[in-house]
């Protein structure tokens, strides 16, 4: 059986809201998605902090392909497949560190840097009719680009520029990446897990859905929330004792072009977020140099959820940064990582790091919740009929709106306009073979939900 | 192509220590205290649990990194992160959150097996107790057929306390998982 573009077009009705879950679970789409969508569109690839000097090296993946970006000896960073051109061993296999070559440990073909193989032993004698190196270098990403401290790749060179593609999103994810002078770093290393689930249950959560937050995580909110004897030492100064949602004086969800975020509006620079004390302090301490580059909205908007289509997310104020690296149909691999300001002082990093790992780490008080409901459903989705039955996707169906005050197309929070424009954008990349009818569709959906 | 260079891989001390002689119904006393400290977290007893855990604990576990030999030599590795990184009221707010009966990814709860072996005691560095070194498997039987085991060492600090289950608290506790891609959802049991 295959797929044809009326079946993919038949499986999300954003008029109605309503898809098909067949969408989640179907080896043949994901076939189709590693060609169309991981194949064309900007994935992050790590952060420029974690490859500082010439000759660093961080080895990730593009979808399921192994990469590995490197820090060129003029400080350009370039990105190649990790896979020997000779018989497709991979030729770096630490997470991370400095080299002078890539060396395949099957026949110890070896290469630059640069990506230039410069040695292959025996070379006369087992090439006596000659080998062209300059033909055999390592498979370099077509397209390597750097977003305010974030290096992203992308294999398609008709794609759009890599700012034209993230579009308002930037404007979101600024917030965190230019809340002050000197930019961000990574602290510490990566948390690396699986997830029983397809990558577009944890990419449409962190677009769209706050709504999750308030059963999915009400034992996180009671425990750490504060005590009925007022008690409340463990919270930091500035962090709301109560969930945000009871005290926002506005909130509001973006969605656009598959990406997606939401935040509450708050009078002060809270966390709203179970961190440590050094970090909401911290917030509170650095608002003004916020306020100054990024204006009252975004200088106060320090909890909030988002995703940059397909799979790079981002929470504010936890900082947790992360990509939902896909596993075939069922099955990601999340790099969690801890992302905060360069200014920071050391405390407050550390106190960063902390936070991030008991809110959103493997073992994160939050964390739990999300991947348990996800691994179920995925399970849930074996079944021949729970494959077939319509899912709903309603919520706020019809409030889209323009604001003045942030870019983009808006609705309440508490709606699925981003997972809608999510999954829309996702068929139009699996149906569509240019970019220019990508972006037609793009912009006729969102002239009518405006309109 | 250069002749390879053979060197000697260079060997922690503390590794080859010889064996510490430890009183042998002390060793006993150690080991029974462990084991009754895994008792109460597979037979959900986590406030036993958190009895035998001291005001001062630090109860935490980092990433593991792949690195190449030759960068371990020159001690470059990869950094790591938290994974856990918990103080006594922490790990009390874990125990709280379970018992909501609404932290969903121990709702129902997981059956766990603590297997605690290959234990080496010897007097704590800081003067204060004793350190325990031992290898550590946790199985863990999840809702209705997902199994997951862990496996890793784990470096115990403990020191007699009265008033407490068999008179002995836990004050330090490192768990280092051999994983480098953690292959489970969560880890939401405790080590």
């Amino acid at each position: 059986m295959e797929i044809s573009s009326k079946d993919i077009e038949g499986m999300v009705d954003v008029h109605t809201g309503r898809i098909h879950p067949a969408i989640y679970a179907n080896a043949e789409l994901y076939e189709l998605e590693l060609e169309r969508i991981f194949g064309r569109t900007w994935l992050f690839l790590c952060h420029v902090s974690q490859i500082p000097k010439g000759g660093d090296f961080f080895n990730t993946y593009m979808a399921e392909d192994p990469i590995v970006v490197v820090r060129q000896k003029d400080g350009s960073i370039k990105a190649f497949l990790n896979q020997c051109r000779h018989r497709s061993m991979r030729v770096s296999h630490a997470d991370s560190g400095n080299t002078k070559a890539f060396t395949c440990p099957y026949h110890g073909w070896s290469y630059g840097v640069d990506g230039a193989l410069v040695n292959v032993p025996l070379e006369p004698k087992a090439y006596p009719q000659g080998l062209c190196k300059e033909k055999w270098g390592l498979r370099e990403v077509t397209r390597v680009r750097e977003y305010k401290g974030l290096i992203f790749g992308n294999w398609d060179p008709e794609a759009p520029e890599l700012e034209e593609y993230m579009g308002d999103i930037a404007w979101y994810l600024d917030g965190v990446l230019d809340r002050r002078e000197g930019g961000t770093e990574i602290i510490g290393g990566v948390q690396k897990w699986t997830i029983d689930c397809n990558w577009k249950l944890p990419a449409e959560q962190f677009a769209s859905d706050q709504y999750h937050a308030l059963f999915s995580h009400v034992s996180a909110v009671q425990v750490l929330g504060a005590k009925p004897d007022g008690d409340d030492r463990h919270l930091g100064s500035g962090q709301t004792a109560r969930p945000v949602w009871e005290t926002a004086k506005d909130a509001v969800q973006y969605g656009e072009r598959g990406h997606g975020s939401g935040f509450f509006f708050t009078e002060r620079p809270d966390a709203n977020v179970w961190v440590d004390g050094e970090v909401s302090q911290y917030f509170r301490d650095t608002v003004d140099e916020a306020r100054e580059r990024l204006g009252e909205v975004r200088a106060l908007r320090l909890a909030g959820h988002n995703n940059m289509f397909p799979t790079m997310s981002w929470l504010n104020g936890t900082a947790t940064l992360r990509v939902w690296h896909p596993r075939g149909p069922n099955q990601v691999e999340v790099w969690n990582f801890c992302i905060a300001d360069k200014a920071a002082p050391e405390q407050v990093k550390e106190a960063f790091e902390r936070s991030e790992t008991r809110a959103f780490g493997p073992a994160g008080f939050l964390e739990q919740d999300d991947s348990e409901n996800w691994t179920e459903i995925q399970k849930v989705l074996r079944g021949k009929f729970a494959r077939s039955t319509k899912l709903c996707l309603e919520m706020g169906l019809g409030n889209e709106r323009m604001r003045d005050d942030m870019p983009g197309v808006t609705n309440y929070i508490f709606s699925e306009t981003a997972a809608r424009g999510l999954y829309k954008h996702w068929v139009d990349l699996l149906v569509c073979d240019t970019w220019a009818e990508v972006h037609e569709r793009s912009r006729s959906y969102e002239l009518e939900l405006v309109k | 192509m250069n002749a390879a260079v053979i060197e000697t891989p260079e060997i922690p001390e503390d590794s080859i220590a010889p064996s510490p002689a430890l009183d042998a119904v002390l060793h006993h006393e150690i080991t029974d205290f462990l084991y009754l400290e895994a008792e109460f977290l597979d037979d959900w007893k986590f406030r036993d649990w958190l009895g035998v855990m001291a005001n001062d604990v630090r109860y935490f576990m980092r990433s593991t990194t792949n690195a190449q030999t030759r960068d371990r030599r020159k001690s470059v590795q990869p950094p790591t992160t938290w994974i856990f990184n918990e103080t006594w009221s922490q790990l009390e707010r874990r125990i709280a959150r379970l018992e909501t009966g609404m932290a969903w990814a121990e709702e129902p709860p997981s059956r766990t097996r603590h297997l605690v072996t290959n234990q080496r005691i010897c007097a704590a560095a800081d003067g204060d107790g004793y350190e325990v070194r031992c290898n550590y498997v946790l199985h863990r039987s999840q809702k209705e057929r997902d199994l997951n085991t862990y496996i890793g060492k784990r470096v115990d600090r403990i020191r007699r306390t009265a008033g407490t289950a068999h008179g002995w608290q836990i004050y330090f506790r490192e768990i280092t998982l051999d994983q480098v891609v953690i292959t489970s959802h969560n880890l939401s049991v405790l080590f």
